[in-house]
Order: C-alpha cells, then structure tokens, then sequence
C-alpha cells in the first residue's frame, strides 16, 4: 500500500491505514513536540493530540502539499496552542524571561576565546537546545531545525517577522553561550 | 587596530546590531570591511553559522513509547470510529512505502 493509498482508506475511516500513517510519521511528529516542549511526558501527550486531530481532520487534506508537510504544521500548531493554554507564548514573546536583554541580544565585545567550529557533537547541542528559553527554543526548533521561514513562524506564533527574526539570533548567541560555557566546563575536567 | 576596537568596543557593537538583519538576508557576510579587522566579530559569526548548520543535521531520532498508539487507538475505539479488532503492530510489518 502506498502512503497515498493509506490516506485514502483512512479518510473514510479506516482504521488500519490510519495505523499505518502513525507508524510512517509518528517520530516524526513526536521529536518535534519534544524539541519544542524539552519534555518527554508532555512530547508524547502532544504527539497523541496530533494524531487524534490527524484522525478528525484527515478528510480536509486536499493534497496541495506534501502529507508529511500537512501533518507537521498541523503538529506545530498542536504544540503552539498547548503553550498558548500555559501562558508562555505571550511571556516568551515579550521577552520578559530574560528581562536584562530587551534591547537586544548581549554584545560580544570580549577578548577573543576558543571558537566552537568542530567542538559540539549532537548530543551536546540538543541538550542545549533543551536549556534555552521556551521562547527562544521554539523559534530556533522552527527556524533552524524544521526549516520554517520567518513569515510562516511569524503567522502560527502571532508576532511579527522582526521578532520572529530577532528571537533566533538571540536563541544562537544564547546556544553560543551554553555550548562555550559546556566546552569550558569539559576541558577543566 | 583590532585591539583597539575590541577595547572600546566601537565598530562591534554597531556590527553586532546589524548582524541578525545581515544573516538573516542570507548573503555571504564573510567579506564584511569590519570582519576583515575585528577577530571578536569574526569568531563569532562563524560560531552562529555553524551553531545553525549543525542545527540542520539534527534528525528526528526519538520514537514516542507504545503507550502513545495504544492511547490513540484507545480514544479513538471509545469514540467508536475505530474498531476493536484492529491489531495494532502489525502495521510496521505489513506496511511498505511504494514511491
């Protein structure tokens, strides 16, 4: 069966199809809601949300995308409204976590230190990524990781392209420091 | 040269406000006249570009628990859209993507 065949059943109801899209996308769809949530428990009851939403609203998929496109911007916007009912879309957007850089992201004006090229491996960037901000974390996930543009970020998040832009360029000075503070702390070691 | 802009910190701080709107019009920054002087700047470029390359390397490599299907699967049987008997697991082996 292709996925496309798959599709078809489960749109009218199908179950067994529907099984097998889950399986075709779920890791997918589940290491996006936990690179935006940083938490397992929550990733996996937005993971379940999406697929059930998948389910109810499967009949509306015309086609005009990919599948894969269509499930993960419906997953993103699972994970935004969940953040939404938590209140931290509104606090990460203005900024308030981190209060001491409203005006911009901190300036590097320092003597010059090691440089990163080389020195991060996955595992270290992905914890990182973890430790930032909400704000900033899911701007970076969206942007750099899914490979959203700043007009699509700008529309599901509600904010403008500017802050959508700003927010990443604070989210990588932030990753900087993070990863430099982490190699420094290995090194000493 | 460098040392003095790295003390006052002038030339940086303009730059580095400029930086996001450079980096995100996607043009090739490398040949900026202050990164051609400032090794602060320089290094710090390189660190956010390759911060967002690698970004672009990270796959999708976590799976959720098989909780989360039998969950779905649950929910979606007490709606009653979806019948018992279905037997989940025997998707993975059954299904094979033709493209």
């Amino acid at each position: 069966m292709t996925e496309a065949e798959a599709i078809d059943r489960a749109k009218n109801g199908d179950g067994y199809s529907f099984e097998l899209l889950y399986t075709m996308h779920k890791r997918r769809v589940y290491s996006l809601c936990l690179r935006m949530v940083g938490n397992t428990a929550e990733a996996e009851d937005l993971t379940q949300e999406a697929f059930l939403q998948l389910y109810r609203k499967i009949a509306t998929f015309r086609g005009e995308s990919a599948f894969s496109t269509w499930l993960h911007r419906l997953s993103v916007n699972v994970v935004l409204m969940h953040l939404r009912k938590k209140g931290l879309n509104e606090v990460s957007l203005e900024e308030t976590i981190e209060p001491q850089q409203e005006d911009g992201p901190k300036k590097d004006l320092g003597a010059r230190d090691n440089v990163l090229a080389g020195s991060i491996d996955r595992v270290n960037l992905e914890r990182a990524i973890e430790s930032l901000p909400p704000g900033y974390r899911i701007i970076f996930v969206l942007h750099d990781i899914e490979g959203y543009e700043h007009n699509e970020i700008a529309e599901m998040m509600g904010c403008s392209i500017g802050n959508s832009k700003s927010q990443l360029h604070k989210a990588r000075m932030k990753l900087r420091d993070l990863l430099k503070t982490r190699t420094l702390e290995k090194a000493r070691r | 040269m460098d040392k003095i802009e790295n003390k006052l910190g002038t030339g940086c701080a303009e730059f580095q406000d400029e930086l996001p709107s450079l980096m995100e019009a996607g043009a090739d920054i490398s040949n900026h006249p202050h990164l051609q002087q400032c090794h602060t700047c320089s290094d710090l470029v390189r660190d956010l570009l390759y911060i967002a390359d690698q970004a672009k390397l990270l796959l999708p490599l976590h799976d959720p628990s098989p909780q989360v299907w039998s969950n779905i699967k649950g929910t979606l049987v007490r709606e009653g859209v979806m019948g018992e008997d279905d037997d989940p697991g025997n998707a993975k082996k059954n299904f094979v993507v033709r493209r």
